[in-house]
């Protein structure tokens, strides 16, 4: 197992290398200017031109680049071009609030997802299916944003249930699980229904079995059918969904901290992106691809726990 | 008599009272919590803030030797400086600063320090100085030099005109303090120290700037306790915020239809104050067709401000008809321009007959560059709309913002819609139309889209006149030329806007304000409702 993991992590530096390098090149072909965007309309060629020298930004691209990676292997992410904060401290400021947003949906997805998957296919063409259905299809259609403004306006505006801003307070663990709640729900809805779906179409499958057949002609209780034989030979695809869509999750959380104006990756990647801010950008950019890699390999472990049968030699 | 002095007394007291801000009125959470149109903030070193968001921090926490009156940019009144004398020739300006005046603590000086000619000295060359100002430009003329503890002396390198106007609480004016921006290096961008009416406290990142009351504020302690300033770039957030009261103030769209929405939401009230932006086509005056005046003019006369300012809305837009909005010193009024018979009325028509002169009976096409940027791409759609009815095609290229802002810099668009305020007709006049700002080619490039350079000895001698009236005269006969000419067509000014709950009382009535913000200062206050 241990020598799976090292290989995996191994094999991953290829990828995100990969991803830096691209991320860096269509970051530097992209039109834009950060002097322009921090000095603004106001700044002369000769300010701006400082500022460009004074952050390295007129050397050769591939000095640029020689330096960025150096400074990335020496565990350095650099600095904000615009407020000169460390990237670091922007991240370990910002991580924790991406995480627990992320782990929320995923965990309110698993939570009401496989259980509503089951159901929809254990009284499939009824009433429950054609409702879970059409709730998963909806869901697969709304983008989590979305869903977020309707919540906010719905449970905040209208019910004045939740908050609409920020965090929390990070001392108060109630109080940030108060602020959590829309947010999560936004990203948990969508999550509850990609895996009700997948869980429905795994479950179709193999109740068809003969060993399904076999366990009901046996007379075990349908509840020991269902969730010790079924459930259990499903659960691959399930968590392979759960494990991919986690990945878009993360996606998705970006857009969902700005509508809730949370603290997070995603909120620091698209301000750094409208800024032209390159050195945030990149680092943040190779974060996320280090988290699809980590959860990619997450998810490939969890099989083994769920199948003994998997053996990773 | 002692009666009817009583009376007296009384009727004047009931007329006074309303604007003394009475302890019963005060609400008893002195917090101020406002949301800008931004995901996070930029810099909060005074002479490199140029967004809005970050501006309005830094008009709180830092001071200039002078200025603009709260509320009112007609008025310049002493701040740092007690008081200032202007040489006979206007080339020395003389500050007399305020005694007692103090720094803000920082790491280091946890009571911070008094404020002396030494930090305005300092603070005058930071921001004359191009590594470490964006508006080392403007200020570069300046030099400050101490006469003693007190008193600073500014000279001019060469004549700028109303020079005080530069040493305010706007662009490169701030003062800073020496001790402070040297002990905290790089990290003064996001931990300022000044000597405002607020104090930095607490910068989370990609969420809010918490400033605290500067209790030994030279103006008095200031009424608010603390003041939030929270990032926030999705509007329907910011709104839903505000209507819950988890904000007391967001930044607005400059959008009429928004305008009108926000003002039947209950408990909620909207501010709409300029002078605002300026919005202006500046025509590539080099390249075919624009070239030919005719050209210009069949552009002119196919362009209705009426119906622009209908579209963008009458609550927040004003035709414009000068290159320099008409509230600054030198800018030409709407009558002005009329009589000199450079308004260009609507005549789609004469356009048509125009462009059939000059062999374009068909009109033309031309690739524009705009900014995604409701502020602009709103506008420039309406002018696309106009355009097309005389036969010429703008395929408009929307990018996002800080794409727009490289390349309209790097010449890539023959008309540019320009939306600015500049605080003085010279700036305004020689960022746009002098040939040395022109942009890519010019010695200075800046913001001449046009390639124009046929006014640049009246902006020079504008600058260098000693008589206002004389440099008021030369500004006006430039414009004049430049409409003449058509090197660029003003369109419209567009005011901002902000929506509040009715407790918030800014301290001031919203005038006429060159920020782009309510200043939040020592007045404002959150009153019961």
């Amino acid at each position: 197992m241990a020598r799976y993991i090292v290989r995996r992590i191994l094999l991953a530096i290829p990828t995100l290398l990969t991803v830096l390098t691209l991320v860096f090149l269509l970051l530097r072909v992209a039109p834009g200017d950060p002097a322009v965007v921090i000095l603004g309309q106001y700044a002369s060629e000769e300010t701006l031109q400082a500022f460009r020298e004074r952050m390295g930004l007129n050397r050769p691209l591939w000095i640029q680049y020689l330096s960025f990676l150096s400074d990335l292997l020496r565990g350095n992410l650099g600095e904000s071009l615009i407020s000169g904060v460390p990237v670091a401290e922007q991240v370990r400021a910002a991580l924790p609030y991406t995480l627990e947003l992320t782990a929320s949906g995923i965990f309110l997805g698993a939570l009401f997802g496989v259980p509503l998957g089951v159901l929809t296919a254990v009284r499939r063409n009824s009433f429950v299916d054609y409702l879970g259905r059409t709730f998963s299809l909806a869901g697969l259609s709304v983008p989590a944003f979305f869903l977020g403004i309707l919540l906010m306006y719905l449970l905040s505006i209208k019910l004045n249930l939740f908050p609409t801003l920020g965090a929390g307070s990070p001392g108060n663990l109630m109080d940030r699980l108060f602020h959590l709640t829309l947010p999560g729900l936004a990203l948990g809805l969508v999550m509850t229904a990609y895996v009700t779906r997948m869980t429905r179409s795994a479950m179709l499958n193999v109740l068809r079995e003969d060993y399904i057949r076999t366990a009901r002609a046996k007379g075990l209780r349908e509840q020991v059918v269902l969730y010790r034989h079924a459930l259990r030979s499903a659960l691959i695809p399930i968590i392979s969904i759960i494990g991919i869509y986690s990945i878009v999750l993360l996606g998705s959380s970006v857009m969902v901290e700005i509508v809730f104006s949370r603290p997070g990756l995603g909120k620091i990647m698209l301000t750094a992106m409208k800024q032209r801010d390159y050195a945030v950008l990149q680092s943040v950019m190779v974060i996320y691809a280090a988290f699809a890699v980590l959860l990619n390999l997450l998810t490939d472990l969890l099989y083994g726990l769920v199948d003994p049968r998997i053996r990773y030699d | 008599m002692a009666r009817r002095l009583l009376a007296g007394l009384f009727v004047a007291l009931l007329l006074v009272s309303p604007t003394i801000p009475s302890q019963a009125q005060l609400a008893e959470r002195q917090v101020l919590r406002i949301g800008f149109d931004a995901g996070d903030l930029r810099t909060l070193d005074p002479h490199m803030a140029s967004a809005t968001m970050d501006r309005a921090v830094v008009d709180m926490v830092f001071n200039g030797l002078l200025r603009f009156k709260p509320g009112d940019i007609s008025q310049v009144e002493p701040d740092l400086a007690s008081r200032y004398e202007v040489s006979s020739d206007g080339m020395t300006l003389t500050f007399t600063l305020r005694q007692g005046v103090r720094c803000h603590p920082f790491p280091g000086a946890p009571e911070g320090y008094e404020l002396t000619s030494e930090d305005v000295v300092y603070s005058i060359a930071k921001s004359a100085t191009p590594a470490t100002s964006a508006y080392a430009g403007d200020m570069a003329p300046f030099t400050a030099t101490a006469v003693d503890k007190y008193t600073v002396r500014v000279t001019l390198k060469r004549r700028v005109p109303n020079p005080e106007r530069y040493l305010t609480n706007y662009s490169g004016g701030f003062i800073v303090c020496k001790r402070a921006v040297e002990a905290l290096g790089d990290r003064f961008k996001t931990r300022p120290v000044g000597t405002g009416p607020f104090m930095f406290s607490e910068y989370v990142p990609g969420q809010k700037t918490v400033l605290v009351r500067n209790d030994r504020y030279f103006r008095g302690k200031p009424i608010l306790e603390r003041v939030e300033v929270w990032y926030m770039p999705d509007l329907s957030s910011r709104e839903f915020a505000l209507q819950r009261g988890e904000l007391d103030a967001i930044e607005g769209p400059m959008e009429q239809p928004w305008v009108e929405k926000m003002r039947k939401v209950p408990n909620t009230v909207v501010d709409v104050f300029g002078p605002g932006e300026t919005a202006t086509l500046h025509f590539n005056i080099t390249q075919e067709p624009l070239k030919r005046l005719r050209v210009r003019q069949a552009i002119a006369h196919a362009l209705s401000r009426k119906e622009l300012v209908a579209f963008v809305g009458p609550a927040i837009a004003t035709p414009l008809f000068s290159p320099v909005p008409p509230e600054l010193p030198g800018g030409l009024t709407e009558k002005e321009v009329t009589e000199a018979g450079l308004a260009y009325p609507t005549n789609r028509d004469y356009a048509k007959q125009l462009l059939r002169e000059e062999g374009l009976p068909g009109g033309f096409s031309l690739d524009v560059i705009i900014s995604e940027r409701a502020q602009y791409r709103r506008p420039m759609e309406n002018i696309q709309a106009q355009l097309r009815t005389v036969g010429i095609n703008l395929n408009l290229k929307v990018v996002d913002h800080a794409t727009f802002h490289a390349q309209i810099r790097q010449d890539l668009s023959p008309i540019v819609l320009y939306v600015a305020m500049r605080p003085s007709a010279d700036i305004f006049l020689t960022q746009f139309y002098h040939s040395a700002s022109t942009v890519r080619v010019g010695k200075a490039p800046i913001t001449n889209f046009s390639h124009y350079s046929r006014v640049d000895r009246l902006i020079e001698r504008a600058r260098e006149a000693t008589d206002p009236k004389e440099q008021v005269r030369l500004w006006k006969e430039a414009q004049l030329q430049i409409l003449r000419d058509l090197a660029a067509y003003p369109l419209f000014v567009s005011k901002f806007v902000y929506a509040r709950k009715p407790s918030v009382d800014w301290g001031h009535r919203l005038k006429s304000i060159l920020a782009l913000y309510p200043q939040i200062d020592e007045t404002t206050r959150i009153v019961r409702r």
